[in-house]
């Protein structure tokens, strides 16, 4: 189980991290998708803490009138903190792209939906001169549960060393309201999605056996012998996986003596 | 004696702005009268060079950067990090004393680590040594992080007669749990307690804060007497500029009541260390 921590360390950390890396990379602002869920708002809340809240951006990008309510908490979020919004539906853009390439399939439709997403907060990063912040959590990067290049797109993450559920502790510490917290966790990507429902079991123990696996090293056998269901520690470990090219730069074949991603070192935060 | 300690955040890769942020602390500490100034491990350059190794190396004795540190440490004995060019292409993660202007000593690093989120041997050299030198202060050593988490490099200091043992650090903090700061400070806490207790002598660690690339350094610059009693600890994970009174007299003090240093058998672990070394046996 991962253990109990100091919120308000962490706060100090990540609030630290962003207020340090924007002013390495010289921009004053952040943006960031916000869609209502716990996610973003705790992504929010931390980044109108480290940069003030009128340096703060938050895209609502709803597909249509798919996800009012949503729409409407990610409001509440906004307002609560003071951070600049402002509401695009994407459903011109997307829809404009099915009608010329038809399909039936929901992921397909989903992704294209986060890609969408993605491109217009690129767009207004750099209207704004804001630097876009990723709001995945550890939980979906080490699952790959996330569509690349969509809302795994980002210039810095601030909660991707978080569980999904340490991301609920922290967002009662910092004060997001009840509603959000308790809301059943969804990629939007359609209506009636749960995360849950798709990966087939919930965070809380897709958290406890990852924190199993990946931070005590302990192999899949012993975390079954501790209890938790084999069909899940396999399909978990399947998981990790197949999506370790999401995290991941794309491989590129070596020529020279000298090859970006080989052996051409230098840090993020390159003269900074 | 007035030590100050000074916790960080070095910019990564620009020698030029980390030099002037060097001596706006070294006026610092002098306009407070201190003795001895300690800076974080490669506070020069900063930690996570990559290739950009050779582009900030210096050679101590031809650069105009470390001149202008040598003059500006007249009046104080001065510790900081860089990436030292001992000979052509060849690079070390080595910290300078220096004392009224002079180049008192150089540790490079022994142990830099290579493994998990660490990388330094594919970048470093490694040194070689663990010295005790004479400083107007009393005896001291260096060690340059993971340095100090090898009990043997600190037991060399203390064999060569240490009473001051200096710890340069740049370590990224990991572990959260329910305690105030990065789990992994702990480990640095109970080494300096031990080691300052048992070796008895002052333990000075100076740790950096900041970000680079995500990693963040924990901060939590601490001094212990010899005694092993925490004298002061700076906040974790924020800049911060410490400064300590430290009473010397308590290296007699402490050494009259635990002789450990008296009671020492630095030849007899030197037997043993050779008949371990030599054994064929795996």
């Amino acid at each position: 189980m991962p253990k109990k921590f100091n919120p308000s360390f962490v706060e100090k950390v990540l609030t630290s991290f962003i207020k340090e890396e924007l002013s390495k990379f010289h921009f004053r602002k952040g943006i960031l998708g916000l869609s209502g869920g716990l996610d973003s708002s705790v992504c929010a809340f931390l980044a109108a803490k480290a940069l003030k809240p009128e340096n703060v951006w938050g895209l609502i990008m709803p597909y249509g009138q798919l996800f009012k309510k949503d729409v409407k908490d990610a409001q509440t979020v906004g307002h609560h903190l003071g951070i600049q919004l402002k509401v695009i539906d994407i459903s011109p853009m997307v829809d404009a792209y099915f009608s010329q390439h038809p399909t039936q399939d929901k992921l397909l439709k989903g992704n294209k939906m986060a890609r969408e997403r993605m491109s217009i907060l690129y767009d207004f990063s750099a209207r704004e001169n804001a630097l876009v912040l990723g709001t995945s959590n550890k939980s979906e990067l080490l699952v790959g549960y996330g569509t690349l290049y969509g809302d795994m797109a980002c210039s810095i993450n601030p909660l991707g060393d978080l569980y999904k559920s340490q991301i609920r502790e922290l967002a009662s510490h910092l004060g997001v309201p009840e509603k959000i917290r308790k809301k059943n966790p969804t990629a939007g990507l359609w209506s009636g999605q749960t995360d849950e429902k798709e990966l087939g079991l919930s965070y809380d123990e897709m958290d406890e056996i990852l924190f199993h696996l990946v931070d005590k090293r302990r192999p899949a056998k012993d975390v079954v012998w501790m209890g938790f269901n084999k069909d899940h520690v396999e399909k978990i470990i399947r998981m990790i996986k197949k999506s370790e090219f999401k995290r991941k730069l794309p491989p590129i074949p070596k020529l020279s003596n000298r090859t970006v991603g080989h052996d051409f070192l230098y840090p993020y935060d390159w003269d900074k | 004696m007035k030590v100050a300690l000074a916790q960080i955040s070095p910019s990564l890769g620009d020698l030029e702005n980390n030099v002037d942020r060097h001596i706006y602390f070294i006026r610092k500490a002098k306009k407070n009268k201190a003795d001895l100034l300690v800076f974080p491990e490669l506070s020069l350059t900063g930690y996570t060079l990559q290739d950009l190794v050779e582009e900030t190396a210096l050679n101590p004795h031809q650069s105009s950067l470390f001149d202008r540190l040598k003059t500006e440490s007249q009046g104080l004995s001065l510790v900081f990090g860089f990436v030292e060019e001992k000979e052509k292409g060849i690079f070390y993660n080595s910290a300078a004393f220096l004392e009224n202007g002079k180049i008192l000593h150089i540790h490079r690093k022994v142990f830099p680590p290579t493994f998990g989120m660490f990388e330094e041997k594919k970048f470093f050299g490694e040194g070689k040594n663990f010295h005790s030198f004479p400083t107007p202060l009393g005896k001291a050593g260096m060690m340059i992080c993971r340095d100090f988490l090898h009990y043997g490099a600190s037991y060399l200091l203390f064999a060569g007669g240490a009473e001051i043992i200096i710890v340069l650090s740049a370590a990224p903090g990991r572990g959260f749990d329910s305690r105030e700061g990065f789990a992994s400070s702990e480990m640095w806490e109970l080494m300096g307690q031990t080691i300052s207790r048992f070796s008895t002598s002052f333990l000075f660690y100076c740790n950096r804060v900041g970000f680079e690339d995500g990693k963040s350094f924990a901060g939590g610059s601490f001094i212990y007497n010899p005694g092993g009693e925490l004298l002061v600890k700076a906040p974790y994970a924020q800049e911060n500029f410490l400064l300590r009174e430290v009473n010397l007299q308590e290296i007699r003090r402490y050494r009259k009541k635990n002789p450990f240093k008296r009671e020492d058998k630095p030849s007899l672990i030197l037997q043993q260390l050779q008949r371990i070394t030599n054994a064929k046996e795996v």
